[in-house]
């Protein structure tokens, strides 16, 4: 499973919408969820707007949240995806097998069995998370709190039984032709999420929608190492791999 | 978070299974978890009520069934060896769909009647903490034992009986052993004090139940404890809470285990029911000296050396 996370505080206004580099993403088989962070205030009609429209886009959720209730949230979302990912797949599954409608119509005792599977593959299933912050000048106050939310998230992602792995990247880049920079790239190591931002020049543009396409970028690139993703691929080998994951 | 949003029963509402038929009458909501919201039912045509919970998420209150479903049967076959210790507890009774309400799905248990832990405590006294106490960790270990961890372990989560039972509520943060916890809250997470991984093992159960008693003795130390800043957020916070409870036995077992030091529930418990439970204070109580008292004593002593040094003056 592949998820992007885009934390900002407002509005992009340089480059490519943003809401078409999520659909992109989704199109990729990346799911895309946005937090918004406010503190004092709001983060604006347009905002917030833009925020969940990105997130509807790439097929995930967006909260706005503020700092203090940041970790929490992220913690939630990226459960919460992580489940609706496979619950789509595993949804799909049992209407090829049952030829029924939803988790919801079955009866108690194959529901009961369809959630073990969920809630085994909710576990076991290898997960990338890629952290897109938003560090224009707006964000500097919050990135402390930021930089809590990720270590926490990496905390919870590393007692996961299946492969997890996370990157992080912030944007704007040192020039303008730079879209987003990769802070830290794919690891497993809750200790290596130190100190992310301290050596961060802020800046004053917000190129949301360049970042994210930057970021998939740094998906596909990575594509020959990448754990095996079996959800994702509908082909016949994906339930092998669905049924052979399913331990009891 | 935001999913609950639909307003609460009205008291005479009947929820019918859609597959099991059986019928129950609201009369009262007892509270709200994560995964659903909880009423005291009676089933129609009988006199015992019973707590019910819907669900908000078909797969939530799912998962929360299964697991419970799981004690249910290691309760059983244990129940089967050791002859039915105690045959009133039991997990789960049954569970089905809300039949007119778009198939909410629920489940029926056993109805605690008392009140959540910090509420039985401020109201009888911390001396109850010893029994209440043990009773909790003979909880903690008979789900251990069936493979389970608690996860989501508060005040909150244990209701108490006028007699100090304590029972279990809202099992929607269990995990299996060596899972990922589920649910977790700040103040009694591992992880949120540095102090390891939220991998469920027994001794995540037992940190937070540390955390849970420090919360129940000395709350303001542990609210100031935990708005430190996450960098030097850290157990030795904790660990100087725990010394510096009077009861120096408790705090020698609250210390090990914020230090993840038992090997497991069940020497937890048992070093508890030893050292805790048992070593109830012999003799008369000591009160703490009022300030008040102190004050005066002070007072009186210096009046007496005024006195002394007046007389031998002249």
């Amino acid at each position: 499973m592949k998820q992007i996370l885009l934390i900002t505080d407002g509005c992009s206004n340089v480059g490519e919408s943003p809401v078409l580099a999520a659909a992109h993403a989704r199109q990729e088989g990346i799911t895309v969820n946005v937090v918004g962070v406010v503190d004092y205030g709001t983060i604006g009609e347009l905002g917030s707007r833009e925020i969940a429209d990105i997130a509807k886009a790439g097929g995930g959720l967006s909260r706005i949240a503020s700092t203090s209730q940041l970790a929490q949230t992220i913690q939630m979302m990226t459960r919460k995806t992580v489940v609706q990912t496979i619950q789509q797949a595993v949804n799909k599954e049992v209407k090829k097998i049952l030829g029924e409608g939803s988790l919801e119509e079955l009866p108690p005792q194959q529901r009961s069995q369809v959630v073990t599977v969920v809630d085994e593959l909710t576990e076991t299933s290898p997960l990338r998370i890629a952290l897109l912050i938003d560090a224009s000048a707006s964000m500097k106050p919050k990135l402390g709190a930021v930089e809590d939310a990720i270590r926490d998230l990496a905390l919870s992602l590393e007692a996961r039984e299946g492969r997890s792995e996370l990157a992080v990247f912030h944007f704007p880049g040192h020039s303008s032709s730079e879209d987003a920079v990769l802070d830290m790239d794919w690891t497993r190591n809750v200790s290596e999420v130190r100190s992310l931002f301290s050596r961060l020049k802020m800046r004053g543009a917000t190129p949301t929608g360049p970042a994210i396409f930057k970021v998939l970028e740094h998906y596909r690139y990575d594509k020959l190492d990448e754990p095996r993703d079996y959800l994702v691929n509908g082909d016949d080998e994906a339930r092998e791999g669905m049924i052979g994951g399913y331990v009891v | 978070m935001g999913m609950s949003s639909n307003p609460p029963y009205p008291a005479g509402t009947v929820i019918t299974g859609k597959w099991r038929g059986n019928r129950y009458v609201v009369e009262r909501m007892l509270g709200k978890g994560a995964n659903g919201t909880v009423y005291l039912v009676q089933r129609e045509g009988r006199r015992e009520r019973y707590a019910l919970k819907i669900g908000y998420d078909t797969l939530e209150l799912q998962s929360e069934i299964n697991v419970l479903t799981s004690l249910q049967s290691c309760r059983k076959r244990s129940e089967h060896r050791a002859r039915k210790e105690s045959p009133l507890s039991s997990y789960l009774l049954e569970s089905d769909d809300f039949k007119d309400r778009d198939h909410t799905p629920f489940y029926v248990m056993r109805y605690v009647e008392g009140r959540p832990l910090h509420h039985f405590l401020s109201r009888n006294g911390a001396s109850w903490l010893g029994l209440v106490g043990m009773k909790l960790l003979e909880k903690l270990q008979t789900l251990h034992e069936c493979g389970f961890v608690f996860g989501d372990l508060k005040p909150e989560n244990v209701m108490v009986s006028s007699y100090g039972e304590a029972e279990l509520i809202d099992y929607g943060g269990a995990s299996p052993l060596g899972r990922s916890v589920k649910q977790f809250t700040e103040w009694h997470d591992r992880g949120f004090w540095n102090a390891g991984s939220r991998t469920g093992d027994e001794n995540y159960d037992l940190f937070a139940f540390a955390v849970l008693c420090l919360r129940l003795l000395n709350e303001e130390g542990l609210k100031s404890a935990a708005q430190q800043l996450p960098q030097t957020r850290s157990v030795d916070e904790l660990l100087k809470l725990a010394r510096n409870l009077p009861d120096k036995k408790l705090a020698s077992w609250l210390c090990l285990a914020l230090k993840g030091g038992f090997p497991g529930s069940a020497q937890a418990a048992e070093i508890w029911r030893s050292q805790i439970y048992r070593a109830r204070k012999t003799g008369k109580d000591t009160m703490a000296t009022p300030r008040w008292l102190k004050n005066a004593f002070a007072l009186s002593l210096f009046l007496l050396a005024f006195t002394i040094y007046w007389v031998f003056r002249f």
